[in-house]
């Protein structure tokens, strides 16, 4: 997961926000599936550079949101079945995207199917590599 | 007694220093929690050094005071010290000792010395522990200063400007060392540095001194969310006017569009005018803004 998580300290995105949709979003795309063990956290701390108590924060609210669970003395795990989004942080979360998507598309005068055009490239760079599948 | 996780490592209060007519200290009141790391940050000549060394116990305050695990640090400054490693600017030891006759006499100084950790460090430093202390290059005296530091497990690190001097490598093994340790034991830290983008994942918490008051004392997500860069581009250009009630601080304006750091909320701005994004401000963009003109800014 190291090339697929990365955070960057100086956005403007908190760290552990960073973090925890870092990992929300490999979990909906598959890159880490149920059940996966976690690294520590001190490893993944390493490894992307940041503070330890960053990565405790963003587990918390993981498991708080049934994401992640901890197994006592085991370590962290992807929850067998972790939700997604909820229907009002999903919309939320898309209109944020697609407020800051058309202001960029009409800074640079694009038409709508322009951008729709895209859009629909940008969106098969996130899609999931599915097994047996040569990408 | 009050057990050691839940004592402040660190509690400065009203501390001022003066040196005859001029002030190097004024009023500076922060504390640092258990478990936190502090970055503190200023300009050269801002008052840093002053204050590390009242908070080391080498220099007595003229007014206020600092409090490590609630003891008076100038009055008990003996009996702390072993609770404290220190790092300093300018790693010293004797240059001709070798690093591990230096390793070997500070393991008697102490009951609590971790050997096999201080030796697991210098192993992934790769320092070579036969060669005088003088010898060694500045990073390498830098790693040996941190892997003594470490030795008798302290409570509290207090980094002064660990990095400075080192080359990427070097600054990068230092702070991998120091998340190994905060991961492993959950040390605090206080550190003074000028490497703000190398410190920016670490910190917890940021202090910035200017001109001898602490300007700032704030968590670093704290910060980021009171303070926004904007930028825009053109045709529609802003003004001065326009950004006034956000209370702009370092406004800036040229051909290609502006950008400007702003105190206040800044939703109504963006909802009014389309063109306006907000940017990502880094901890180095952020200092400058606030330490780098004369700014005003709003407690």
């Amino acid at each position: 997961m190291k090339a697929i998580l990365q955070v960057d300290p100086s956005a403007a995105t908190p760290l552990w926000r960073q973090i925890e949709e870092g990992v929300r979003r490999l979990v909906a795309t598959g890159g880490l599936s149920a059940g996966a063990l976690m690294p520590s956290v001190r490893d993944l701390a390493r490894e992307l550079g940041v503070n330890p108590n960053t990565v405790v924060k963003a587990y918390q609210h993981l498991v708080e949101a049934g994401v992640l669970s901890v197994r006592r003395g085991d370590g962290t795990y992807v929850a067998e079945r972790p939700p997604g989004f909820s229907a009002a942080e999903r919309g939320a979360m898309l209109r944020e995207g697609a407020l800051r998507f058309a202001a960029t598309a009409q800074t640079v005068s694009a038409t709508l199917p322009d951008a729709s055009t895209a859009l629909a490239s940008a969106w098969k760079t996130f899609q999931p590599v599915r097994r047996g599948e040569k990408s | 007694m009050t057990s050691n996780a839940e004592m402040n490592p660190v509690d400065c209060h009203q501390l001022g220093v003066r040196y005859g007519r001029m002030v190097a200290l004024e009023e500076v009141t922060f504390t640092v929690a258990p478990g936190q790391v502090y970055a503190l940050l200023g300009r050269n000549g801002s008052g840093k050094t002053s204050l590390v060394r009242c908070l080391l116990g080498h220099q007595k305050p003229c007014s206020g005071h600092i409090e490590l695990f609630e003891q008076d640090v100038w009055a008990s400054r003996r009996s702390l010290m072993h609770r404290v490693g220190v790092v300093s600017e300018e790693p010293d030891a004797p240059p001709t000792m070798t690093t591990r006759q230096v390793l070997q006499f500070c393991a008697g100084l102490y009951p609590s010395w971790d050997a096999l950790g201080v030796e697991a460090r210098l192993q992934r430093f790769r320092v070579p522990q036969e060669l005088p202390f003088g010898k060694l290059s500045r990073g390498q005296k830098a790693q040996v200063s941190l892997a003594l530091a470490l030795g008798p497990r302290p409570s509290l690190l207090v980094l002064d400007d660990p990095t400075l001097g080192l080359d990427a490598v070097a600054r990068r093994e230092v702070y991998d060392e120091l998340l190994g340790e905060l991961a492993e034991r959950g040390t605090t830290v206080f550190i003074t540095t000028h490497d703000l983008a190398g410190i920016e994942g670490l910190a917890d918490r940021v202090g910035i001194l200017h001109q001898g008051r602490l300007l700032v004392d704030a968590s670093l997500e704290d910060l980021k969310a009171r303070y926004r860069k904007i930028g825009w581009a053109p045709p529609q250009a802003l003004r001065l006017e326009d950004l006034a009630p956000y209370g702009p601080l370092g406004f800036r304006m040229g051909s290609l569009g502006g950008e400007t750091v702003l105190q206040g909320d800044p939703a109504p701005l963006l909802a009014a005018r389309p063109e306006v994004q907000i940017q990502d401000l880094s901890l180095e963009e952020l200092f400058v803004t606030l330490v780098g003109a004369d700014t005003e800014v709003a407690s």
